[in-house]
């Protein structure tokens, strides 16, 4: 075997080989094979001063009760940027039916052990909402690709506390 | 008539005596353990000898004037020394053999590689007598690398593979997010895995204090206990010479910009530098050795400079000829920026990309951690004769970071782990060796988020090794006693069986070995929050546990080729894992996972394959199955690569060596936390190298990842850019 062949064959196979991360545009539709939701978060109002983030997740039922708010998915939830007033979102979650597709904003602070503090951390600030009935949440599928055009206006001026969807379990 | 005959004979005699001059000393290894039968000689004369069970060597009647001395043995590099003999005058001169080519002649004509190692059972053994699998580095193949820290170094070992920072072999521990490594670190035989997190500091030593690394693969707990699930890695520091000598090593260098116009994120060129310099003084009785140094990086991320300072020594005391303390330590300081997770669309100023891998999540702007660790250690070690060694060893890790958090605040941890051995190594008459001995640790931290705990471990452990028939075999175990904080005792008992069988093709080998790792502190008590997640303690932890089988095959093709083949087969169980509770929104380390990890290791070693020219191949094929538990089905384990792939070779053109060498690693078929964008690709990494060695000095330029491939191996963390270096070391 000629010396030089082994080096040869290292570079080349090397070389050969050569497509590593490569630079991806923004998505502004749902990729291929992704499966999940897409769509476009548009912001509106000032942004708090004491954001910490602003989060979307699906829940696969409407919440009945306190206990079940976080019966979410993706887990964790990811969060979405702020300094713009458009985002495209896409969100990873598994084929099923969603009831409810919220935007959750979270106040800087850490849960207490009980969560207690939760009614005070957390805000809804905006859905999914049917296309039909504006009033009411929209229903969104999944089923092996990505659902798109699932958008969702966030309303800084407009947010909700927990309290004000389980009024009862208010603590003193 | 005999009178006037002897006279002038005697006369003579006397004369000649005076004309001449006589050597003795010891030749001892690298643990100090006498190397019987090594023969010594004058080069240029008929002397010679070998040295006597206690390593010990005279030579008489040598012609005064410069002398050189050679000495060579089996299984080791052949050392000389030069020195100047008065006429009637007698000299010491000790040698210690460092691992190595077996040599068959004075004129040191290297046949069959095949070096000696010494941990895969505790003592010094022949790598064809090794029943597990082991990978060897030398500090030879570690220059030829030029590398800047020992995680560089062990990372192309085949099997071996570095995660962000942490090492797999095998595949057995994957990425554990820092907490809790499946592989034991050792130097010189001492365990130096953290006391609180259980992980690794891989910048505890300087990488050119390093003389060889052994990477023994598979569970090792039946000697070495908690942690050597996966395997072992013992780095075995340099033997201090006679006389004075120094090492200047300097290197300096510069990280790739992104190679895309729309990643770039600074308007300067990164680069590193650092030196260290070595000294050390020797004589016949105490040796002493000390290195200073510094390091600092740009890095080649956002937000990811570190410094780097360093201390270490080394003492030798040869008290007797079979008597020897050692006592050596290490201190090293490390501040740097961390560059946790990069930037996805909208966490930064994203310029409308997916994601800038360049570029981290503002979220964590201004995260950095002061890192400061050291060791103490040392070893008293004995051969009262032939058939007896001991070694007595004490031992004090020391580990504390600071993580400093803007905008979350800072953690902090303090971790001490003492530790105590006493080992002895017996020949009874006949063929065979048995190894006893008794450990002792205490892991004793304070943190704001693990608290304050105490760990204690008591261990004892034996190992017979005897011929049966052909075949040498092997079997031992060791139990483990652990208590947390003074409470009940939990007992794991690891025990190991092999046998190694030599043949006319080659020599075959096969274990079965139980490993298991001890929770960590850190996994038992942490107690914090992440991402709106409690994270709880759960102190009922149990240690997770492995049966790993092996049959392996070494053989050599002709002179110059060597091949090892190994079949293996891990069962795992009560793997401990992060466990999200969504009802309680919480966290908590669990047993929850069974896995299987089964495949193939190959190591081809060409050296050289033609005059100039070595080559090395080595691949691993892992199949790895997390096996289904509650309600998850089978699944691949996270973060293992199917294939592993490593080709190099070196032409040697005089003075001048020129080297390539290329890693390939296939795209992980799952990850955990995995980030929106996903962006896994396999990794396939050339190197580039070239070494000038000119009597005491040398220049090895290193060109890593020189096609400047980017990929990554944990989420949203890129994996180093090409890497341009440079580094002269002189040596006095």
């Amino acid at each position: 075997m000629r010396p030089v062949v082994p080096l040869v064959a290292v570079a080349c196979a090397a070389l050969a080989c050569n497509e590593g991360l490569q630079p991806v545009r923004a998505p502004s539709s749902c990729p291929t094979s992704f499966v999940g939701i897409c769509g476009t978060v548009r912001l509106h109002g000032t942004l708090p001063d004491s954001t910490d983030a602003v989060f979307i997740v699906a829940y696969p039922a409407f919440p009945k009760s306190r206990n079940d708010l976080f019966l979410f998915v993706p887990l964790p939830p990811p969060s979405i940027p702020t300094s713009d007033s458009t985002y495209f979102y896409t969100l990873a979650i598994p084929n099923g039916r969603y009831e409810w597709l919220v935007a959750v904003w979270k106040k800087v602070g850490s849960f207490a052990i009980d969560f207690s503090n939760a009614d005070s951390l957390l805000r809804e600030a905006g859905y999914y909402r049917d296309k039909a009935d504006t009033s009411k949440a929209g229903v969104v599928v999944v089923n092996g690709a990505g659902t798109d055009s699932i958008n969702i206006v966030v309303d800084f001026t407009k947010m909700h506390p927990i309290s004000f969807y389980f009024p009862a379990a208010v603590r003193p | 008539m005999r009178i006037l005959l002897a006279a002038p004979l005697a006369l003579a005699a006397s004369l000649a005596a005076q004309e001449t001059g006589v050597v003795y000393g010891t030749v001892r290894d690298a643990a100090g353990h006498p190397v019987t039968n090594a023969a010594v000689a004058v080069v240029g004369t008929g002397l010679r000898t070998t040295a006597d069970p206690h390593g010990g060597y005279r030579i008489e009647r040598i012609p005064a004037g410069r002398i050189v001395l050679r000495v060579v043995a089996l299984g080791y590099t052949a050392a000389s020394a030069a020195r100047a003999l008065a006429a009637g005058d007698s000299i010491r001169q000790d040698f210690t053999l460092r691992v190595g080519a077996i040599v068959d002649c004075f004129d040191c004509r290297p046949l069959m590689l095949s070096p000696i190692v010494t941990t895969a059972a505790k003592r010094p053994q022949s790598l064809e007598e090794v029943v597990p699998s082991v990978a060897l580095m030398s500090d030879s193949d570690i220059a030829s690398r030029a590398v800047t820290g020992i995680d560089e170094a062990v990372d192309k070992a085949p099997g071996v593979q570095f995660l962000n920072g942490q090492i797999n072999i095998r595949g057995s521990s994957g990425f554990v997010q820092g907490l809790g490594s499946r592989v034991l670190l050792l130097v010189d035989g001492v365990p130096a895995n953290q006391g609180d997190r259980g992980g690794i500091n891989w910048d505890l030593l300087p990488v050119d204090d390093v003389e060889r690394i052994e990477v023994v693969k598979g569970a090792g707990s039946a000697l070495y206990g908690s942690a050597a699930l996966g395997g072992v890695v013992n780095l075995i520091t340099r033997e201090i010479p006679f006389g004075f000598h120094a090492r200047l090593r300097a290197t300096g260098g510069s990280y790739a910009d992104p190679p895309h116009p729309e990643w770039q994120f600074r308007d300067f060129t990164g680069t590193h530098g650092g030196a260290d310099l070595t000294s050390s003084y020797g004589t016949d009785d105490l040796r002493g050795a000390v290195t200073v140094g510094g390091y600092h990086s740009d890095g080649y991320r956002q937000q990811d400079r570190r410094d780097h300072w360093q201390l270490a020594g080394r003492g030798d005391w040869q008290e007797s000829p079979n008597t020897r303390l050692t006592v050596s330590g290490s201190w090293a300081s490390d501040q740097y920026q961390v560059p946790l997770a990069w930037c996805e669309r909208g966490t930064c100023d994203d310029r409308g990309q997916a994601y800038q891998p360049f570029k981290i999540d503002t979220a964590s702007l201004g995260n950095r951690t002061r890192s400061d660790k050291g060791y103490l250690t040392a070893v008293l070690a004995g051969t009262p004769s032939e058939r007896l060694r001991w070694q007595a060893r004490a031992s004090w890790l020391h580990t504390r970071f600071t993580d400093i958090q803007p905008k979350s605040g800072d953690d902090f941890g303090v971790a001490d782990r003492y530790g105590g051995e006493l080992r002895g190594e017996f020949r009874p008459p006949g063929d065979g060796v048995v190894t006893v001995g008794a450990e002792a640790g205490l892991s004793d931290i304070a943190s704001d988020i693990f608290g304050s705990h105490r760990q204690a471990e008591y261990a004892a452990y034996g190992e017979g090794e005897r011929p049966l028939g052909k075949a040498q075999l092997t079997t031992g175990a060791r139990i483990d006693f652990l208590a947390i904080d003074g409470g009940a005792l939990t007992a794991v008992v690891s025990p190991r069986i092999g046998a190694v069988l030599p043949t006319g093709s080659g020599i075959w080998r096969a274990s079965v070995g139980r490993g298991f790792r001890a929770p960590s502190l850190a996994e038992r008590f942490v107690s914090t929050t992440v991402s709106g997640f409690t994270v709880v303690p759960n102190p009922n932890l149990q240690p997770e546990q492995a049966w790993t089988f092996e049959v392996g095959h070494a053989r050599p093709i002709g002179s110059a080729v060597r091949i090892d083949a190994a079949v293996f087969w891990t069962e795992a169980s009560k793997l401990i894992e992060p466990s999200v509770n969504l009802q309680l929104i919480e966290i908590q380390f669990k047993n929850v996972t069974r896995a299987r990890l089964a495949g193939l290791d190959l190591a081809v070693v060409a050296s050289p394959l033609t005059p100039r020219l070595t080559t090395t191949l080595s691949y691993t094929f892992l199949h790895a199955r997390q096996l289904a538990h509650d309600g998850v089905p089978q699944q691949p384990l996270a973060f293992r690569p199917r294939h592993l792939l490593t080709m190099g070779a070196d032409y040697a053109l005089g003075e001048l060596v020129v080297g390539a060498e290329f890693r390939y690693a296939s795209r992980f078929e799952r990850v955990e936390l995995a980030p929106l964008t996903d962006p896994r690709v396999a990794a396939r990494v050339l190197n580039l190298r070239a070494a000038w060695n000119h009597g005491p000095a040398s220049v090895r330029v290193l060109v890593a990842n020189a096609l400047n491939y980017l990929y990554s191996y944990a989420p949203r963390t890129l994996e180093p850019v090409r890497n341009i270096s440079a580094t002269l070391v002189y040596r006095y």
